[in-house]
Order: C-alpha cells, then structure tokens, then sequence
C-alpha cells in the first residue's frame, strides 16, 4: 500500500493506483479528458494536471500518467497547475463551435463541465475557427467532428481496445480528424460505445437525435436481455418511451461498455405495431373481458378434457418471476410442466451447463479478461454474446492465447488460433487437450472418478482421425498458462462436451491452474429456465401430445414458437388441431396474431425483474417506466389529444406473471404486494442464496451469484466410448446447424429499425471447398428443399470451418423453419443451385 | 585557428569519400579491432568512458545509452541511426553522408556490437533522397566487402543495415515517434516506460542515436576516450562539433571545431563574420527550438553545459544568427509557424497552444498587439513545457529567448502599433 | 490499377520482410510515383499489400507533409519558408513563383506540370534562399536562377 497525501488529506492506496484514482477515493474529481479507467492513462489532453510538492516528482505533473507513491505531497488546488488546467481548457475551446444549445451532449457533457469547473469562462482569442466536415457514419452515431477536442478517446477505444480498424485519426497538429478513411457504416458491433465516452458531443446517439436533455429523461438501471450475458444497461426514458440506452458500470459483468445488439435492442418496446390492448378471436376487447374468457375457457377445457390437457410455454426473455409463477401456476392447476426449450437436447444442455457450474470453477467476463489462455469451444462469441469477445480482446491484448475450436467460420476481431472441427469431433480434441497438458498423477489428485475418466481418454488413434490436428503452439501456451479458461457454447455442441469442458477445467484446476469454466446459454434466462425446467419438458415434447391428442389447450407466455420453432408447417397444423390458443405477450408475434385470447402484458422496462445471466448471477432491474402508449404514438406525430378519462391510454399489459397469478387464483388480484411476497418466498426457496435478502430490493447491484443446481455428482460422468466415436464425413451430406448472428437472428434487436442496416444480408455458408465439389461457387442463389417446404438463400462459402458443415442463421428474413427439430442432416441432393 | 579535422577528415569538396579513402584514413580499423579483441561490454565502456555526449539534441551520454539495454534483454535487438534532421537550420547529418558515409556505417556497426544488434535502420527524412541513395549504395558495398551481413570480417558478429525513408514530418526525429513511424504507425510520441531500450521497434530493445554521435565512435575506438576528451576546449566537454552555422554571417556552412569553442570565434573566425552591414544581435545556438542567446552571450563557450546555464542549450550546434535589421518578433513568429504545424496533434498544449501563441505574434507583428497580450504570452510559455514531450518546450524557447532578452522590442510593436523594421 | 510487374515487385519485397508494415511509407511512395499522388484508389492498393486498412494507411498517409492525398502537378515544389529562408528572401522567391506560374501557393499550374507548396526547413539552409524539387535540392534561388530552372523542367516535361 502506498501513503499519500492529497490536498493535506491522507490516503492510502493499492499499488499501481494513479493519483487521479487516488484523489477520486477522497471525492476529488480530478478534470480529465483523455483517462478513461477501461482505456487507461495517455496522458494526451493534459487536463489532469496537479502539482507534486514533495516525493520522487516535483512540480506540475499529469496525475493519470503517474502511480501514488509512498511519501508524495500532492496539491490540485495550487495555483499554477489551477492555471495551466485554466489553460488547458481553454485552448480546447478554442475552436469548439459553442453550439451546446443544440448538442445532444449538453447537459451531460464533460467538456462542459470541465469548462465551467475549470473556470474559463471568457473568449480572449481572437483567432477565426478550424472546421471540419462530418462524415456519415451509419444509423446508430451523428458525426460533429467540430466539437471534437482530440482527447484519442475514440481511435484508442475503437482500435486498441476493441480490434476494429476502420475507425481512427487521421492528418496531424491541430487538424488532426478522426473518422473513418470514407463516409460509411461502422464496423464494430461496439461503435456504440463512443458516444458514451465521447467526452463532448463527436458521437452521439442517432436514433435519439435532439430527443431530449438528459434531464428530461427518467434515467433508470436496467438490463440487457439480448443474449445471455445480462449487461447492465441505463434506460432513458421520455414521453413513456425508452428512447435511449447506455452502458451502465458493473465490475463483474460488462465493465464499461455494452454492444450494440444490447445498446440498440430496445425499440420492441415502443413499436407502433405493439399490441397494447386484449383480443379474443382478433377482436379487441377489455383487458378484464379476456382474462375473465381465459380463466372460463380453461376450466371448460379441464372439465372436458383434464388437467393435463392443458399446456404452457415460456421464453427466455421474460423475467425470473414469470418463468416462476408459469412453473407454479402449472403446478398447482395440475398442467403439464411448462416448457421454455425448443427441444430436449436444448434443455438438457441448459441443464448441463447449469450442473457444471461449480463456484469454483465459473468465472464472470471480468475473469475472462484476466486469462491468459482461453479456449472457446463451439461459441461464436461476436455472433452470440457480443461482449465476451470484447472481454476476449482484453485477454488476447495482454498476451493470451486465444484458441477457437468450431465448426463455424469463427471471426473475431483479434488473431487467435482456430481449429475448424466438426461437432463430433470435439470431444476428441478435448480429450489429447487434456491428455497433453494433464498427467495422470494429477487426474489421480481427483479421485477415483478422475482417473478412470481419465484413463478411458481414447488413445492415439482415435484422436490422430480428428482432423486438423492440434497444433503445438496451442498446446504449449495450454501447459504454459497459469489462467486458461473454457469458453463453451451450448447451441451446437453436445451434452457431453458441455461435461468434458467442466472436467477439463477441474483436472486443470488440480494440475495448480486458476481455471475457469465459462457457459454461454440460448437466451437472457435460459439459467431461470434451465433451473425451473424438468430434463423432457420442451416445446416438442408438446408438439408431439398436441398430435397425438392428449393436448387440447396451449398458453404461451412471452413465447413465439414461430420465430424459433425449426417445422413451421408442423406447428401450423399443431396450432389448428388445438381448441385454445392464449398468447400473453408485448410483441405482435405470430402466435399473438393467430390467438384465440390475447392479453398483452408489460416489457422488461415496464415491470422490472430478475434474470440469471449465464454464469449464475441473479441480477435485478427495477421497473424503468410505467407503461401506456408513446406520447409520439397517441398524438399521432403531434400533441396528444386531451382525453376526459381516467388512466393512460395503452396502459393495460401489466407484467406477465401478474397475469399468470391471477389465473392461478382464479381472479384478479388486488393485494399486489401480498402477490410479490408470496412470489419472492418462492424464488428464495428455489435460490437458496437469495435466502438472505427479505425482499428483491436487497439484492446487490452486481447480483447474486447462484450455485442451485449444481451437481458434483456429475464430474467425470461421460461415456468416452459414445463421445470419441467419430463419425466420418463421408462428403455427401451436410450437418447443418443454425446458428446466432449479431444482428438479424436475436427476437427483441430484429425489432429495431436502426440495426437493420447493420444486418449481414442472410446467406448459407458453405465450406468453399464441398461448394466447389458440388458445383457452386460464392454468391450463388440456392435452394435447399427438406420433406417440410424449401428456403431460398444466397450461398457463401469460407475456407475456415469445418467442411461437412453447413450454416444457417436464424435470420428475421429468411423462411428457415423447414427442417425436423433435432440433428439436421442435408444430403447434397437437397441444394440446388437457382437461376 | 585551424582544428583536427575528425568528422570531416575525408571531406572532398565535390563528392563522397570512397571506401577506400575511408579505409586509408583508417576506416574499418576499429571495428575491426572490436570484432578482434573487444567484448561487447569493452566497447560500452569505452564510449561511456569517451564521455560522448548525443548529437541529436537531447545531449544523454551515448555509452550509458548502450549500457541501458539489459544483458537478457530479448533478441533481436535493433540500432537505429537518426538522419531526420529536421531541427531547422541543421545540416550537419546531410553534410556528413555526403563526406563520408562509411564513417557513420561504421560507428553504427560499431555500435550494433556493443548491443548485440541485428538489425540497422537509418531514417532519413524525404528532403535527403540524394543522402539516402548514398547510403543505400554503400551500405551495398560495405556489405559486400564484409562489413555487413553474416559474420562480419570472419566473426560471428552479424548485422546489416536498411535505409528507412521518412515522408517528413519533425516530431519524427524525436525518438519515440520515430520508432512507431518505422513500424507504420502515427508518429505520436510515446512517454516510457518502456524505454526504447526496453521494447522498441517491434517491442524488441533498440538503441536510437544521431548520425553524428555514430560517426565520432570508430575515432573513439581508435584513439582511445582520452584523446576523445583532449579534442575539447572546455574541461567537461569531449569531442568536436560541426556547427552549421547560417543566417546574416558572411559563410554560411558548416564546421567542424573543438566542443566548448567560443561563438565569437566560430563565427567572426570561420563563418567570415557578419555580412556587410550587418551587426549581431542574436543567434540561436543550437536549432530552432533553442534560447536566442542576446549579444551579451556572444563569447559563450559552445558546449553542452556553459549553454545550459546561459538558458539556452547546444542542441544540434546549429548557430543560426540574426542581424540589427531582422526583427525577432517577425522571425519568432516563423518559428512558432513551423511548430505549430509540424506539432503531432496529440496533446492539447501543444496542439491548440502554439497556434494560439502564433495568433498573438501574428497580431503583434502586424499592428495589433494590445499590451495584454505580453502576461498571455508569458504564461503561455511557461505552460507549454508542461506538454507531453520535449517538442513543445523546444517550440516555445525561442519565444522565451525573445521575451527574456528582446520584451522592448516587442513592447515597442505594440506601442507602435506596427513592426518598428518596416 | 497497379501494373502487374509493379505489384508483384511490391508484394515479393513485402514478403521478404518480417514486418510489412515497416514499408509502409515505401508503398505509399512507389504508389504515389506511380499514379502521380496517393489517391484513394492508391490508398486502398497499399492497405491490400500491407494488409492493413484503408483507415490505417490513411491515418500515416495524412500525417506526412511528402505524401500527397490530392493531385499534384509532374513537379512538386517545396519552397522552404522556415526561419533562415525567410530571413533571406522566402516571401520573394516565392512570389517570383507564384507569378511565373501564375498560380497561387498550393495550386497546380493549368498544364499539370508545376505544384507549388510551402515547405518547413528542409536542411539547406546553408544555401537559402533554397527550395525542392521532386526531392531535388535548388539553393541560393534568386529570380534568373527560377527562371533557368522552370525553362530547364519545362524542356524536360
Ligand atoms: C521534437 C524533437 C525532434 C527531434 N529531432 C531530431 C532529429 O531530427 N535528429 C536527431 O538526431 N535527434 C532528434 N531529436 C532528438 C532525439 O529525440 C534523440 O534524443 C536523439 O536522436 C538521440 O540521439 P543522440 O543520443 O545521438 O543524440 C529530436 C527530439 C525532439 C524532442
Ligand atoms: S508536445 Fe504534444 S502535440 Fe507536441 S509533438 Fe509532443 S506530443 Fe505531439
Ligand atoms: S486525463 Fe491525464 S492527460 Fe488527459
């Protein structure tokens, strides 16, 4: 620890603090421009100046460029670095365009504040102006390089701390420019980023262009349910719209920053198209009509055809109350379980993941950061969860080895080490991984389990077949590394590599690694869903009794099968056959068009709640706005009309598991807090980390951290027999496997008209070499027909994946529902090249 | 006085110094020598020892420069040899490539040996293609007459050297900015740590240093570091020094003289004394971004520490003299012109202060100048060395010359409302 | 586009190097040669060979006062305009420019021939007044000696 003392005040601080941070844990605000805590210290702008009175420095020094020291007399207030910093500002204004009146900044602008607080407040030069032209730089950020005061904020974000290159300074001295070489939409899924540390009004955000001041917005902490990852996010609301989003600070999970799918993923929420009021058969009707139609027809159906019966799905983007009350009401009204999984082997994954995450081997993203090898395996971070590969970079930038075992043409915006495997053949790599890295004294370390697992590794052989091989550099930074850790995807792989992954960092853990064990999942609340679900309960499983008759009633919650169901058709005819259809949802799926009883029911804004992100961490947002429909909306583009009438139009939907209460009640409930009390005993039974907290509002901001479901028992379980056997790719059929883009493919962003320009155009890739073979080429038009229908798309081939694979996303505009649920296997005669 | 010609020994008034002059002359000796008898810890401290100070400016003693790449530091290793020259006024580097070219090979050579170096790279600023074709010639030669390459003269000493051509810009001449330009980045200085000795060029240990402090070391080598010392007139100074000298003196060029030899001598002896009708009224010693030393300071003893306790510095040892009629307001002004646009951009002092500062003088110069201005000035100045690297102190110097020895003058345009010399 | 031969002569010397970004300057340079300055086009050339970005060969492109990101004439002139220059007569030389060429400091003459830029020291200033063209040094410039030495340039040209 280092003793220092800061404007006669002492404080002692962890080695490596800079005294910029030091003054800031005695609440001195030390100016600053080009700092930035993520992006660390360049000393570039200069305005961060104190002056050194005693210690190894002496005299006016820039506080972010040098570390408390033992024994240093620091002064900020001394009134020559006063007047320097004086100076400072004021030569950045010195061309700044003074338009705060219409800058998007104004209000939470550090250049101002800086301005005012530094105490320049009258013009003396007398100079004219510098310009510079803006450039276009895509939907989602407004270009003012006039405001620009050249603190490298943005090229050292953009480039150095997130990979991208397309973005950066350009010519020199005072007319240095950033921007990108042409007018053009920006690379990086993390652009958005700038204009939140821009620290004047360069970027701003565009879809809210002159919207409003910050202090006309209801501000809230909320968070992101775009993937699984679960950053934390600031709503900004106006006119009973969110309208803006920003990256909120938490230290285990997003640090600083959040991508654009997440930034930008919120317009659902106020899309014109939202269903706000209730319908029965299409018809709009009361909100209490409908309940009262759902509760009735319900009952018919039980008195007719039993309990069982009666089925629910939900999703995972509704909140950990919803999943909860859906799991009770099932319970007690005797339904069926209710399923939240597409399939079996997507429930048992979940599951899986879920029982493998032990407290000593999950690591958050800020873990991730620190590791100096990671080893993703059938993830396609960039694709799937955005900010891993963000936390990947801060690895690889720090010197770790980053290896990419995937069938998938991996891109990430760093160098790293890719293997292109198919599926079956991962757990092969895994077990030489293993077997060269850990010997088996160390395996013995573990136990019994441990070391027949680890003897029935097939030998040699066997894993020689898994091609590519291995490569020794991999290998060598695996045994070198002192923090690998397991990055593991759950959509394409098996149940047994989830496992081998889990075991493969307990025997790195024995062999005196700090390792770690990271699971990416299909959905915000897939750990909820996975913890609440039973290991058959799927919406096939459904699908399958709603054939076979035994199903007569189906309520979907927050659910649209038809987005993510794979047999369209079969779900038509499914739905038809059934005698009730009820939808509770906030967006117009499909399913809410095809519903017999509608209820619309409030956005993870409007009522808050709980998620449980991937690594097991229960996070809570508070309710961010109250609900009823956009101002914009109601006045039509002008002010609204005044209605002599009580209550906010569109204000009906009310958070889904209120809803599900009332069901379960029979009624509609009055005693809103009796219903959370009761709710909440349920969860902190279900989590029994939560057991500590009275209430929701007691939970930490940076979450709970939940271990419910883990199951040591299911260490070094795996049947090596099963996972090794390789199936050979016999070059005339493809597995297909459908897969997550950043844009396009997640349900909530899709929404969002900003982002549909980021969207790739949808496409199949193929491995260039098996198109090549079967005589198509790059760009074609092809068509693949299954027993089920036929999709259209264009053909992209790629030399880096594995060749007997083939790649589908799950793109809003591609008809891709036509395959069975389950493996998919195309035979090369289903693709047919089109005209 | 006539003076040992070092530097300049082989010096032809219409062309460059062959090989074989150079060898004649005693070229190649010492390292051959070195490669023969010397470890490369011998050489370090026989250049420390030589108490040979940077030519490049920054005057940091070149054998604890070598000394400062650790023993196991990481391989390889590179030595880079500073032909930006931009600091106006100077052309000593461009004087002796075009001389002598082997003897700066040589010392870089020489130089590489005592850090183990495998790679050379000379940066030669554009204005110098003619410099850098010759280099790259005989470069070419040395090479194939052994001194470059593998085992070099049958040791197992290898090296060779590129010439890395610069598409000009000052700051590139400052160490840190010009390893990243060599690496195909923006030259934006780069405060250590990591010393360049550390992690430089490709985050690999490399030793940078002036053309004209790798051209002294195969003299040190060979004589010894106490003749090196007996070159100079001053008791702490070592070596000689080519002083280009320009401006209002009868020859303007470039001369090669004892370290610590007095301005009064370097410029009424060898530059032939100010031009017809003019009179000193100050020079700058060293480069543009130096002191204006006022005609009081004319007997100074140019070497590196008499300077520095006059306030200014030695610098490049370019002396570049005004005369009665040159107004130094409108010449400050030039100057201040040239750093405010070569400043890199990357921090704000520097950046928009320099500007600002060239505003003020513009506005003075041309009848603008409002009394106000001179405090403005004043603090400005100080401030400017609180920039992130030594351009901006040197940028704001001669302003501070002007302010501390000539403030009459320029209180005279302001009064005045116009230049007095127009 | 390229020549083949020159952008295989390119691409053989990147290759035979372990940091390709080292030549960056040399690209940009060659390019320029070739198509008169580094044009957008140019620009996107040398991020190929250099396997970098556009943005990033621009972000060094626009640095250098040597490398030209808008058209110049077959004759690029530097005139020097730092403090020695200046003393000795820059403001003349260069108005004696500008009038012979009938054009103004940064413009091209309308034959495509001549570009006239203001340069800072160019390390000549034992010669001042002094100027570049093409890289080439002119020093004690006087009016004749411009004179003789466009004559000369326009003959070659
Ligand atoms: C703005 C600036 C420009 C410089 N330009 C040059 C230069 O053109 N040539 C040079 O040798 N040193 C130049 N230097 C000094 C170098 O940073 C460095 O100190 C020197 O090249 C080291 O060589 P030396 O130890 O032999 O002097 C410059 C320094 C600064 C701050
Ligand atoms: S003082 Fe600042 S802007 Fe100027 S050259 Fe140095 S780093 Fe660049
Ligand atoms: S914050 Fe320290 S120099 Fe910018």
């Amino acid at each position: 620890m280092s003793k220092l003392i800061i404007d006669d005040r002492e404080i002692e601080v962890s080695p490596g603090t800079k005294v910029i941070e030091a003054a800031a844990q005695l609440g001195i605000m030390i100016p600053r421009f080009c700092y930035h805590p993520a992006l660390g210290s360049v000393g570039a702008c200069r305005v961060c100046a104190v002056k050194f009175i005693q210690g190894p420095f002496k005299g006016v020094q820039m506080s972010c460029m040098i570390d408390a020291q033992d024994g240093m007399v620091v002064s900020t207030t001394d009134e020559d670095v006063a007047d320097f910093r004086r100076h400072v500002i004021e030569w950045l204004m010195l061309h700044h365009p003074h338009d705060c009146p219409v800058c998007d900044e104004g209000g939470h602008c550090l250049l101002q504040d800086m301005t005012v607080s530094g105490g320049h407040g009258i013009r003396r030069y007398l100079g004219k102006k510098r310009t510079y032209t803006d450039q276009f730089l895509g939907p989602l950020l407004q270009h003012e390089m006039n405001r620009c005061i050249h603190c490298y904020r943005c090229s050292r974000f953009y480039q150095e701390y997130s990979g991208y290159r397309d973005l950066g300074a350009m010519q020199s001295a005072n007319r240095t420019y950033f921007g990108r070489f042409t007018d053009g939409i920006l690379e990086s899924p993390f652009s958005g980023n700038l204009s939140d540390i821009c620290p004047t009004g360069v970027y701003t955000d565009k879809p809210s262009r002159y919207f409003g001041r910050r202090w006309d917005y209801q501000r809230s902490p909320s968070l992101c349910i775009n993937c699984s990852l679960g950053c934390h996010t600031v709503a900004s609301i106006k006119y009973r719209e969110v309208k803006r989003q920003e990256a909120r600070f938490s230290e285990p999970v997003n640090g600083y920053f959040i991508c654009d799918r997440g930034r930008y993923g919120f317009f659902y929420s106020s899309l014109e198209s939202r269903p706000r009021m209730a319908r029965i058969n299409g018809k709009q009707c009361t909100f209490n009509q409908a309940q009262h139609a759902m509760i009735e027809k319900l009952e018919e159906i039980k008195k007719n055809s039993g309990s069982a019966a009666i089925a629910a799905v939900g999703s995972l983007r509704s909140s950990l109350e919803t999943l909860v009350m859906l799991a009770q009401l099932c319970q007690t009204k005797r339904w069926r379980d209710p399923a939240c999984f597409i399939d079996s082997s997507q429930v048992q994954n979940v599951k899986t993941a879920i029982s493998r995450l032990e407290p000593q081997l999950r690591v958050s993203l800020r873990d991730i950061e620190r590791a100096d090898f990671i080893l993703a395996v059938g993830a396609d971070p960039i694709n799937e969860a955005p900010m891993l590969a963000l936390a990947m970079r801060q690895a690889q930038r720090n010197g770790a080895t980053i290896v990419v075992i995937d069938p998938r043409p991996v891109s990430l915006p760093f160098p790293f080490l890719y293997l292109p495997a198919a599926p079956m053949a991962l757990s092969a790599y895994l077990g030489s991984l293993i077997k060269a890295v850990v010997n088996r004294g160390t395996a013995d370390k573990m136990g019994d389990g441990a070391r027949k697992f680890y003897d029935r590794i097939p030998e040699g052989k066997k894993l020689a077949e898994a091609q590519p091989p291995l490569s020794s550099e991999m290998l060598q930074s695996l045994q070198q590394s002192r923090r690998p850790i397991i990055v593991c995807g759950t959509e394409i792989l098996s149940e047994t590599v989830l496992s081998l992954s889990a075991d493969f960092a307990l025997l790195l853990q024995a062999a005196e690694k700090q390792a770690g064990l990271f699971y990416l999942m299909p959905g915000a609340n897939a750990f909820a869903g996975g913890i609440l679900s039973g290991e058959k309960d799927s919406f096939l499983q459904i699908i399958e009794q709603i054939e076979d008759g035994s199903i007569r009633a189906l309520i979907s919650v927050e659910a649209d099968p038809f987005w993510w169901f794979d047999d369209r058709p079969r779900l038509e005819r499914a739905l038809d056959k059934i005698d009730l259809l009820v939808v509770l949802d906030y967006l117009d799926s499909q399913a809410a068009q095809r519903a017999n009883i509608f209820i619309p029911t409030a956005t993870f804004y409007e009522s808050g709640g709980m998620l449980i992100n991937q690594e097991g961490r229960v996070q809570v947002a508070p309710r961010a706005l109250l609900g009823g429909i956009p101002i914009s909306q109601a006045g039509g583009g002008d002010h609204p009309p005044r209605l002599y009438d009580v209550g906010i139009a569109g204000f009906d939907p009310k958070a889904a598991w209120l809803t599900l209460a009332d069901l379960a009640n029979g009624a509609a409930q009055e005693d809103e807090k009796a219903l959370q009390q009761h709710l909440w005993k349920q969860i902190s039974d279900l989590i029994p980390q939560l057991a500590t907290f009275s209430s929701i509002d007691e939970i930490p901001q940076e979450g709970i951290v939940c271990s419910c479901g883990v199951n040591i028992d299911s260490r070094f379980s795996i049947n090596w027999s099963a996972a090794s056997n390789i199936r050979h790719d016999s070059g005339d059929d493809f597995d297909l496997i459908e897969v997550d883009w950043t844009f396009g493919t997640e349900e909530l962003s899709s929404l969002s008209p900003c982002l549909w320009k980021l969207e790739r155009k949808p496409c199949l890739v193929m491995h260039s070499g098996r198109a090549e073979i079967i005589g198509l080429t790059d760009v074609d038009l092809v068509e693949i027909s299954t027993e089920t229908g036929s999709l259209e798309a264009e053909l992209r081939t790629a030399d880096n994946m594995a060749p007997g694979i083939l790649v589908l996303p799950r793109h809003r505009k591609l008809a891709w529902q036509i395959f069975t649920p389950g493996k998919i296997r195309i035979r090369k005669d289903q693709i047919r090249k089109k005209q | 006085m006539k003076y040992p010609q070092i530097l300049l020994q082989n010096r032809k008034p219409d062309r460059i110094a062959t090989l074989e002059e150079y060898r004649q002359s005693g070229g190649y000796q010492a390292l051959a020598d070195i490669l023969e008898k010397y470890s490369y810890k011998d050489v370090q401290e026989e250049i420390l020892e030589s108490r040979l100070l940077g030519r490049g400016g920054a005057a940091f003693p070149a054998g604890t420069k070598l000394m400062s790449v650790a023993d196991d530091a990481s391989f390889p290793r590179y030595i880079v040899c500073n032909a930006d020259e931009m600091e106006p006024g100077t052309f000593k580097d461009r004087v002796l490539i075009h001389a002598d070219p082997h003897m700066i090979i040589e010392g870089i050579i020489i130089a590489g040996y005592a850090v183990t170096a495998e790679k050379g790279i000379i940066f030669i600023r554009p204005e110098y293609e003619s410099g850098a074709k010759i280099l790259e010639r005989e470069i070419d030669i040395a090479r194939q007459s052994g001194y470059l390459g593998k085992n070099i003269l049958d040791s197992d000493y290898a090296l060779d050297i590129v010439v890395h051509r610069s598409a000009g810009r000052y700051i590139c001449g400052e160490v840190t900015a010009q390893l990243s330009a060599l690496m195909g980045k923006r030259p934006n200085p780069k405060q250590p740590p990591p010393y360049p000795t550390e992690r430089g060029v490709w985050g690999m240990p490399t030793v940078l240093s002036n053309v004209e402090t790798f051209a002294c070391i195969p003299h040190i080598i060979n004589n010894g570091p106490d003749w090196f010392k007996s070159l100079a007139k001053t008791e702490t100074g070592a070596g000689t020094k080519i002083f280009c000298v320009s401006g209002k003196v009868k020859r303007p060029g470039f001369y090669e003289l004892p370290i610590g030899t007095r301005l009064s001598e370097i410029i009424e002896e060898h530059a032939g004394g100010m031009r017809a009708g003019s009179e000193f009224k100050a020079c700058l010693p060293g480069g543009a971004s130096t002191q204006f030393l006022p005609k009081e300071l004319y007997d100074i003893e140019m070497d590196f520490d008499p300077l520095r306790e006059a306030g200014s510095r030695l610098g490049t040892g370019a002396i570049m003299v005004f005369d009665h009629k040159t107004c130094l307001v409108a010449a400050t002004l030039n100057l201040i012109e040239f750093f405010a646009r070569e400043s890199c951009g990357w921090c704000t002092p520097c950046r928009e202060g320099l500007p600002y500062i060239r505003d003020i003088l513009w506005r003075i110069e041309n009848g603008e100048g409002e009394e106000e201005f001179m405090p403005m000035l004043e603090r400005m100045s100080k401030h400017l060395w609180s920039a992130y690297c030594a351009f901006a102190p040197g940028a704001i110097s001669p302003l501070q010359g002007l302010l501390a020895h000539f403030k009459d003058e320029v209180l005279e345009h302001i009064s005045q409302r116009k230049c007095p010399f127009k | 586009m390229l020549p083949k031969e020159l952008r295989e002569s390119l691409k053989d010397h990147i290759a035979n190097i372990d940091h390709p970004r080292e030549l960056a300057v040399d690209v940009m340079f060659t390019l320029q040669d070739h198509y008169g300055y580094l044009s957008d086009e140019a620009v996107k050339e040398a991020a190929e060979l250099l396997e970098m970005t556009p943005l990033e060969v621009d972000e060094i492109a626009t640095f250098y006062t040597f490398v030209y990101r808008e058209p110049v004439g077959k004759y690029v002139i530097h005139v020097c305009d730092s403090v020695i220059c200046w003393m000795d007569g820059y403001e003349s030389i260069k108005d004696c420019l500008c009038t012979k060429l009938a054009i103004n400091v940064g413009e091209t003459t309308a034959d495509g021939l001549f570009t006239l830029l203001p340069v800072c020291c160019i390390g000549y200033c034992d010669m001042s007044p002094a100027m570049l063209i093409n890289r080439k040094v002119y020093g004690h410039l006087n009016p004749e000696k411009i004179d003789s030495i466009l004559e000369k340039l326009k003959a070659e040209a």
